[in-house]
């Protein structure tokens, strides 16, 4: 069985080769330019062009996937490649499943619906499957069993219609860990000021941990950055104690958190849905709970 | 400029109820308009408003989303009108199926120059249905954009990827899928509210736009309720600096392990 990877990043593309590795020993990832490596038996490379951008090798991969048809092609989850792998599903007459939690034998894959209401389990049932899958979905235990048989190249197809780059900026990047910390400490709509962040800050500083937030914060507010927000379309985080300040619990939200082994919520509302999803919680305003929690931590 | 946005009608999230065996049960949840789309018909309402021309609503779906007062809703909105492909064959529809209907309807509506689409449905949250689309028009797609200018004919967009923003330019038409947080969707007002009431509302059934054949490229398996964690749920009522000790005692004992 023939497994494509395709990644934007050399993180993911050596974790999805490596995972998909476990699955079948057919392993092949498609390489645009020379600026990722890999370890798979077969490297389908096409050549970098001048001035494209990835979305230019849309119909490429497409001509290469009608051609070569393997039964499994398993994408990295950014918004590039969204983009690209809706165009290609429509080019092939199939679709993609994204944001894949779980990918079980047959291809049977799980992903949540109803903003994390429900586990949907289904499985593509026209030609190829596209898939796209984040980090730590797919097991490996090593990486190193594949090792380059092939490498072939890719024609490249000139686009149709090509966008024109006016400009492009580096974001700054955002230094935490969230996945890897043991405390997160999650912020949401409670916080009345950005300014107050300085107060979480000194929280998580005594925690030894990192902070997370609502999706709310880092969207509507941006007191953030985006690669923060936990939650259904943010990240999935696993720590040993999530600590939830003025955060309702919004299922969109708790689909985020509720995989950590401890979480304690401060709301000031009873009712707030957080605290049955609590091990540890008050009711209580946070402005008067955290300077106290500061003080004994710190 | 002539803006169609694509909006899905998804049950109120709220009233999905849980039963006992971990399905979910839709009766008590009316149809409503997904989250994120509202974002797309804002930015429609706003081109309207900047440029001129004519904007129009369209949604596909089951016989359901055929209801009056979503109608009202979505129309109060900005939009000038709406069109809707209501059937019960098109209950349940993977995102490749969508795409397939989305295009027929809007190539029975004839010419556009922008069709704008949401994030992600808050239903499916697939972000599938406008990158299909646009390669099903074959227009130029461009997703996760969180700015929108126009001039003579052209997009200017600024686009907000994981570590990069990049501006880029499209020509007419073109399909633009955008952020949540391009803008601030407005509250519609009573007025809003009535005048909607009198625009054109058009529901078109699958042979009305010519789509005679649909296939699944999905096969759902199961849907259902993820098991839940059992939580102590210990919670200390109160702000009182009593209970706020009793607090940071348990979670003193806690964290130290
Ligand atoms: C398709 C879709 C996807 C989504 N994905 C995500 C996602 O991935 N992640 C996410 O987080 N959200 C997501 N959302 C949004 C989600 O539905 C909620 O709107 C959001 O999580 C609520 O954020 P919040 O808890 O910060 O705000 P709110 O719900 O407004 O809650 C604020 C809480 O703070 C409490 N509070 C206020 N003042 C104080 C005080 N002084 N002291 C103590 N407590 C106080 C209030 O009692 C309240 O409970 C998504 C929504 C949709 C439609
Ligand atoms: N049934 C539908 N009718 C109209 N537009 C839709 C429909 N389904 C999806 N869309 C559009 O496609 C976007 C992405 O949907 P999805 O791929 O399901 O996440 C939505 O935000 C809408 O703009």
């Amino acid at each position: 069985m023939r497994i494509m990877v395709l990644a934007e990043t050399q993180k993911a593309l050596t974790e999805l080769c490596a995972g998909a590795s476990q699955i079948s020993p057919q392993v092949e990832a498609v390489i645009i330019g020379d600026q990722l490596k890999v370890v798979a038996d077969t490297i389908w490379y096409i050549p970098a062009q001048e001035y494209a951008m990835l979305e230019d090798y849309t119909e490429s991969i497409a001509a290469l996937i009608k051609q070569e048809k393997p039964e499994l092609i398993i994408v990295e989850p950014t918004k590039r490649y969204k983009l690209i792998a809706g165009r290609i599903a429509a080019m092939l007459g199939t679709t993609v499943i994204t944001d894949v939690l779980e990918l079980e034998k047959d291809f049977v894959a799980k992903r949540m619906v109803y903003g994390g209401t429900a586990i949907r389990t289904e499985k593509v049932v026209s030609g190829s499957t596209i898939v796209m899958v984040g980090s730590g979905v797919l097991q490996s235990k090593s990486v190193t069993e594949v090792t380059v048989r092939e490498e072939r190249p890719v024609q490249f197809i000139e686009p149709k219609i090509r966008l024109k780059r006016i400009a492009r900026e580096e974001k700054e990047r955002v230094a935490v860990d969230l996945p890897g910390a043991k405390v997160v400490v999650g912020i949401g709509r409670g916080i009345a000021e950005q300014k107050d962040l300085e107060m979480i800050k000194q929280l998580a500083l005594a925690l030894k941990g990192e902070i997370g937030c609502t999706r709310p914060i880092a969207e509507a507010e941006k007191w953030m950055p985006k690669e923060t927000y936990l939650g259904v379309s943010g990240l999935i985080i696993a720590p040993e104690v999530y600590i939830a300040i003025g955060i309702s619990g919004q299922i969109q939200h708790t689909v985020g958190i509720n995989r950590s082994k401890l979480i304690v919520s401060i709301n000031k509302e009873k009712s707030a849905p957080i605290f049955k999803q609590s091990d540890y919680g008050i009711v209580g305003d946070l402005y008067k709970v955290l300077p106290a929690l500061i003080k004994h931590f710190g | 400029m002539k803006i169609i946005t694509c909006i899905k009608v998804v049950p109120e999230e709220q009233d999905i109820v849980i039963k006992a065996d971990g399905e979910l049960s839709f009766d008590r949840a009316k149809p409503t308009i997904s989250a994120y789309d509202l974002n797309a018909v804002e930015a429609g309402a706003q081109l309207l408003e900047e440029c001129g021309g004519d904007f129009i609503a369209l949604s596909v779906g089951s016989g359901g989303i055929d209801n009056p007062k979503l109608k009202k809703n979505i129309l109060s909105r900005g939009p000038e009108s709406l069109v809707m492909v209501a059937d019960d064959r098109l209950k349940d529809l993977d995102t490749h199926q969508t795409a397939k209907v989305l295009k027929a309807a809007i190539e029975k509506v004839g010419e556009y120059d922008l069709i704008l689409c949401g994030e992600g449905s808050s239903d499916l949250y697939a972000q599938q249905v406008g990158p299909q689309l646009g390669q099903l028009l074959n227009v130029p797609t461009i997703n996760s954009v969180s700015k929108i200018t126009q001039s003579d004919g052209k997009i200017v967009v600024q686009r907000t990827l994981e570590n990069e923003v990049e501006t880029l330019e499209s020509v007419l038409p073109a399909l633009v899928i955008v952020t949540s947080d391009i803008n601030l969707p407005r509250i519609a007002t009573m007025s809003h509210v009535l005048a909607a009431g009198k625009k054109p509302a058009t529901v078109w059934t699958l042979e009305d736009i010519g789509v005679l054949e649909l296939f699944n490229t999905i096969e759902v398996i199961d849907t259902r309720a993820p098991q839940q964690v059992e939580r102590k749920q210990d919670i200390v009522e109160g702000d009182t600096d009593e209970a706020i000790q009793e607090f940071i005692t348990k979670l003193s004992t806690v964290l130290a392990k």
